[in-house]
């Protein structure tokens, strides 16, 4: 075999090949390779060809100056097609309207290459997801692609504007598809910003991606199909993984959840109770506390107000960085320790800025529990500097509704007055020792 | 005929995407059920192997244990790959003259039949190329391959199968040889070799199971057959020469089939009325369930489906096989009618419902569920068809009298694409130079030096180093013991153990049976007793000791020893008398029953010439 062509590096030649080429390399020790290039890893070493050889694994070949390689003809054809495809046309009657934003839920792999690309189009992803349409109609309406931790305010308003036009269109329940990330956050969001919902908004992701035959991500989306389907919600929920099993869900009030574990199938937990209901492969099992549905017509309840934040307070925050970071904004929810505590040198700062007409909302890193200013003297001199305590919310629920309050207010009582009054069922009030309220 | 041969063995570094041990436990944890579907969105394309198994929609429960963690209930990414198992990869490819790859990418193989929690089998290709001797033959070496074993499957019925999660993520070394072997005793042969040759790495999981096969055979004219999963080396070329035969007689069929003009039906008809008369067996019972019996004709197959009775192959079991693959209990055939399925009229009533004459031959299924029922035969019809063809590929289960049963189609080649979570492994000829400067000996090394320095025979050196022995003999004589007598524990008494139907296996540390062998120099028990004190051990005793006392063979005391021969000399005084010292081998008979294993025997024996002497010295009455 002959170097093809006259490049004296055979790596000039062979990195830029395309995509899919075929070649024969005889490596420096005299072994030969045939297989298909492929791009090379994002963490390769330096001049290593990703080949994918006739057996189907992938090798990655340093390309010395005296590897000879040659071309070959395109790539080998699939050993056997078989399209999966669900069988038996669609029953039932419930239309929902499915809103799509990214995420790992709606992205598939690229076999070949093992890149992960988004989901194309209504098809592509009733084909990807046939449970999706057994128990009904199912429109797809595309909002957003991105990942969930590149999503802003400005988001939550364009989708929750697509939830009022799903229901507007008659859509008995609508879904999102959304990376779990930042679900927590999105799905405050929307509890705040809709009103009026005649029907449920379920949110629901995936924590294993769908290129593994075991992603959660078909029996997630499967039952939050059904439950959009409950004409006894009201309300903005997520629904994910109970526990370790396909086979049970968990239907989570949107500003209780939170995302509580990195990787597991049950990340999403609601704090400080338990969830608002479940769901089984035979029935859906609803708590009395779930908010049934409006009559409707379905609205739209903004504007956000970005000038809000959420700092997280850390033994050794200099009080100084601290009050540069609450320079320019309007709100500012702490999350402090145990019951809602900073360092004392910060009370000089936050004294300032509520005087400025900041508002200064106290929430705890601890997640669950509530926090109380009268327990301990910090609390008393935190109070005392104007920080209003909010009670059993979580702080990420409460920087939501930190944006939403300023949205809806300008001055800083009407802003706090917004903060402490129920809205979405967002307050838990009480808390029992484990037994469901 | 061609046999390629896939050893897979277990390595003991711990698992080999997170930090769990590599050790099965019998211990329990949580439990969850999990489903796996085969669309994983690859272009459409589904692999036919796992479409197959997705297709039969099971569901898959899963226990964890001591042994596992969330990476293996596919909770967590998979973590940095096990260096450790990556050198014995390594080591094992220097070993066999492969050519290591520059960057090792872990792949996803897909795997749906539940074994794995993630839906695929993480693997990757070490080397490629090489070369192994065995017995003046060159054997081509194709690939080393580093991988995960899978779960262990614990039970299950038609709808869910139960798996432990202990053994997921063990790493595996796969060897594959080209099909450069021509024999059953050639593939065992081999087998041994490679097997030793992984054993010299001394990092390699011991015991049932740790080590497995897979068989491809071909004869001319037939296709490639995998056998998965062979445990039992000794039955290796058994399976071979049985594949062989079951693809000859496919093949004489296939000509019989043509001759005829045989074909396939694929019309399936509905034949619960003619069955109503039947009352027993499998199909009745369906029926009274309420469910449904479809039959396929077969024109032109009659008396083929049962023949030959010189072998236990059978045209019939080989479609009775692919609808048991596909979810049904079985089938009912023309060819065996007269089994308690169909017996009275109905057989004959059948024939007329399906218009069969001499020459054709029909398959029944019934099932309480249709569409069982329905890809039952379709994947009876689908082989049938084949049988028109001669030998199909497929992949077959070993079963433990040397047979094999179909289980799924060949796995093609879109199985693999790249397991995204685990960066490339770059292999530097640094690491490479490091391992060839401490490659283990070769088991040819070992033999030659088992002979040179413990002078013990061929065959006994021959069952060390290819019995999977050598590392526990050089560790017990390195620290002490009699190469004889760990030769004899490892090579004849320890595998006398009989098996506990109930417990888990004995599987004695190094360090119990160094304390064993102490206990015979010492002089607690006798040699005699090894086989005794080994079964209590096997039986849960956990100390020599408490085993020795157990068996009952503490050792005796002089005073014992003296008080016994006394005892049995009175006994037979006559005989002393009338025999003189003749009597001693009677006699001796009589105290080994009460002392064997508990003195030595020589001992025992002195002591009892002595007192015969005595006894013959004193003055008769
Ligand atoms: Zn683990």
């Amino acid at each position: 075999m002959t170097s093809e062509g006259t490049s004296p590096d055979p790596w000039e030649v062979l990195r830029t090949l395309p995509l899919g080429q075929r070649v024969e390399l005889t490596d420096e020790q005299g072994t030969t390779w045939s297989g298909t290039v492929l791009p090379s890893h994002e963490l390769s070493g330096p001049r290593v060809l990703t080949l994918k050889l006739e057996t189907g694994y992938n090798v990655g070949i340093r390309i010395g100056p005296q590897v000879r390689y040659r071309r070959l003809g395109g790539p080998p054809a699939p050993a056997e097609v078989v399209t999966a495809r669900p069988s038996g046309p669609p029953t039932g009657a419930g239309a929902i309207e499915l809103l799509t934003t990214g995420g790992t839920i709606a992205s598939r792999v690229d076999y070949e290459t093992g890149g992960v690309r988004p989901i194309a189009g209504q098809d592509e992803l009733l084909d990807f997801y046939p449970e999706l349409r057994a128990e009904g109609t199912v429109r797809i309406t595309p909002v957003l692609d991105v990942l969930s931790e590149n999503l802003t305010p400005p988001d939550w308003l364009t989708l929750a504007g697509k939830a009022v036009e799903a229901f507007g269109r008659g859509a008995q329940g609508v879904v999102i598809t959304h990376g779990t990330d930042t679900m927590g956050f999105t799905s405050a969001a929307l509890s705040f910003l809709l009103v009026d919902l005649p029907g449920p908004v379920v949110l629901v992701g995936a924590q294993r991606s769908p290129d593994r035959p075991s992603s959660d991500g078909p029996s997630n989306l499967h039952a939050a199909a059904r439950l959009a389907r409950d004409r006894r919600i009201g309300e903005v929920v997520v629904v994910m993984h109970e526990g370790l099993s396909d086979d049970r869900f968990a239907v989570h009030r949107g500003t209780w959840v939170r995302k509580m574990h990195s990787t597991r199938r049950d990340a999403f937990v609601s704090r400080n109770g338990p969830p608002l209901g479940s769901i089984d492969a035979n029935e859906i099992h609803l708590g009395p506390w779930v908010r049934p549905p409006a009559s409707g017509p379905a609205r739209l309840d903004g504007p956000l107000d970005a000038r809000g934040a959420l700092l997280s307070f850390y033994p050794g925050l200099p009080a100084s960085r601290a009050r540069q970071f609450a320079e320019g904004h309007r709100g500012i929810v702490l999350a402090g320790t145990g019951l809602g505590h900073v360092a004392t040198e910060h009370l000089g700062w936050i004294r300032e800025a509520t005087a400025r007409g900041v508002v200064v909302a106290m929430t705890t890193q601890c997640l669950e529990g509530i926090v109380d200013p009268f327990v301990y003297a910090t609390g008393r001199e935190l109070l005392r500097a104007g920080v209003t305590y909010l009670d059993d919310l979580l702080p990420e629920t409460a920087y939501v509704k930190l944006l939403w309050a300023l949205g809806h207010a300008s001055s800083p009582d009407a802003v706090r007055e917004l903060l402490l009054r129920d809205r979405a069922g967002e307050f838990l009030r009480r808390r029992t020792a484990g037994v469901p309220p | 005929m061609k046999v390629g041969l896939e050893v897979h063995q277990q390595i003991a570094t711990g698992k080999l995407f997170c930090a769990c041990p590599s050790e099965l436990v019998e211990e329990e944890g949580a439990t969850f059920v999990r489903r796996l579907r085969s669309a994983s969105g690859e272009d459409r394309y589904v692999d036919a192997a796992a479409a197959f198994q997705a297709s039969r929609g099971l569901s898959y429960r899963y226990t964890d244990g001591p042994s596992s963690c969330l990476v293996e209930c596919d909770e967590e990414p998979p973590r940095p790959l096990n260096e450790t198992a990556l050198d014995v990869a390594l080591t094992m490819a220097l070993l066999l003259e492969s050519r290591p790859v520059d960057e090792i990418e872990v792949m996803r193989k897909i795997v749906v039949d539940g074994s794995n929690t993630s839906g695929f089998q993480r693997t990757a290709l070490i080397a490629v190329g090489g070369r192994l001797e065995v017995g003046g033959t060159t054997h081509e070496i194709l690939s080393i391959c580093l991988e995960e074993d899978a779960a262990r499957k614990v039970g299950g019925d038609r709808s869910e199968v139960a798996f432990r999660l202990d053994r997921l993520g063990i790493p595996l070394v796969e060897i594959a040889t080209g099909p450069t072997i021509t024999s059953g005793a050639e593939a065992r042969e081999v087998a041994l070799e490679i097997g030793a040759l992984l054993r010299s790495t001394r990092r390699v999981r011991r015991g049932i199971g740790t080590i497995r096969e897979d068989l491809n055979v071909s004869i001319e004219g037939g296709h490639r057959i995998e056998i998965k999963g062979v445990q039992e080396l000794r039955l290796l070329g058994e399976y071979v020469a049985r594949e062989e035969r079951r693809q000859q007689l496919l093949l004489g069929w296939r000509e019989e089939l043509r001759a005829r003009g045989a074909r396939v039906d694929p019309t399936v008809i509905d034949v619960g009325a003619e069955l109503t008369g039947a009352t027993q067996g499998p199909v009745a019972s369906a029926l009274h369930g309420g469910g449904v019996a479809l039959a396929l004709r077969l024109p032109g197959f009659a008396g083929l489906l049962s023949t030959p009775a010189s072998t236990d192959e059978r045209l019939g079991r080989e479609l009775a096989d692919h609808a048991r693959a596909a979810g049904v209990g079985g089938i009912v055939h023309s060819d065996e009618t007269t089994a308690a399925a169909l017996a009275g009229g109905v057989a004959d009533r059948l024939r007329d419902a399906l218009k069969l004459d001499a020459h054709d031959a029909f398959v029944l299924v019934a099932d309480r569920s249709e569409a069982k029922v329905r890809r039952a035969l379709a994947a009876v019809a689908k082989r049938a068809q084949a049988a028109l063809e001669g030998v199909p590929g497929e992949t077959r289960d070993p079963l433990p009298d040397g047979r094999s049963r179909y289980s799924r189609p060949l796995p093609g080649r879109d199985r693999l694409y790249p397991e995204t979570d685990v960066p490339p492994i770059p292999v530097s000829p640094e690491r490479l130079a490091r391992l060839r400067a401490s490659l283990p000996e070769r088991p040819a090394a070992s033999r030659a030096r088992l002979a040179r320095e413990h002078g013990l025979a061929p065959e006994l050196v021959r069952q060390i180093v290819y019995g999977g022995e050598l590392d526990r003999f050089d560790e017990l004589v390195e620290r002490g013991r009699s190469a004889g007598a760990v030769a004899r524990l490892l090579i004849q008494e320890l595998p006398a153990v009989p098996p506990r139907p109930d417990g888990p296996p004995f599987e004695p540390s190094v360090e119990l049976l160094d304390g064993l062998l102490r206990a015979t120099e010492s002089g607690a028990f006798s040699k005699e007793g090894i086989p005794a004190v080994l079964a209590e051990l096997a039986a849960g005793r956990t100390t020599v000791d408490d085993a020795v006392h157990r068996a009952g063979l503490h050792r005796a005391g002089a005073d014992e020893l003296a008080r016994v021969v006394e005892q049995v000399v009175g006994q037979q005084i006559e005989l002393v008398r009338q025999r003189g010292e003749a009597a001693f081998s009677p006699l001796m008979g009589d105290v080994m029953r009460q002392l064997r294993g508990r003195r030595d025997g020589r001992e025992i024996a002195d002591e009892l010439r002595r007192a015969i002497a005595r006894r013959l010295a004193e003055p008769s009455h």
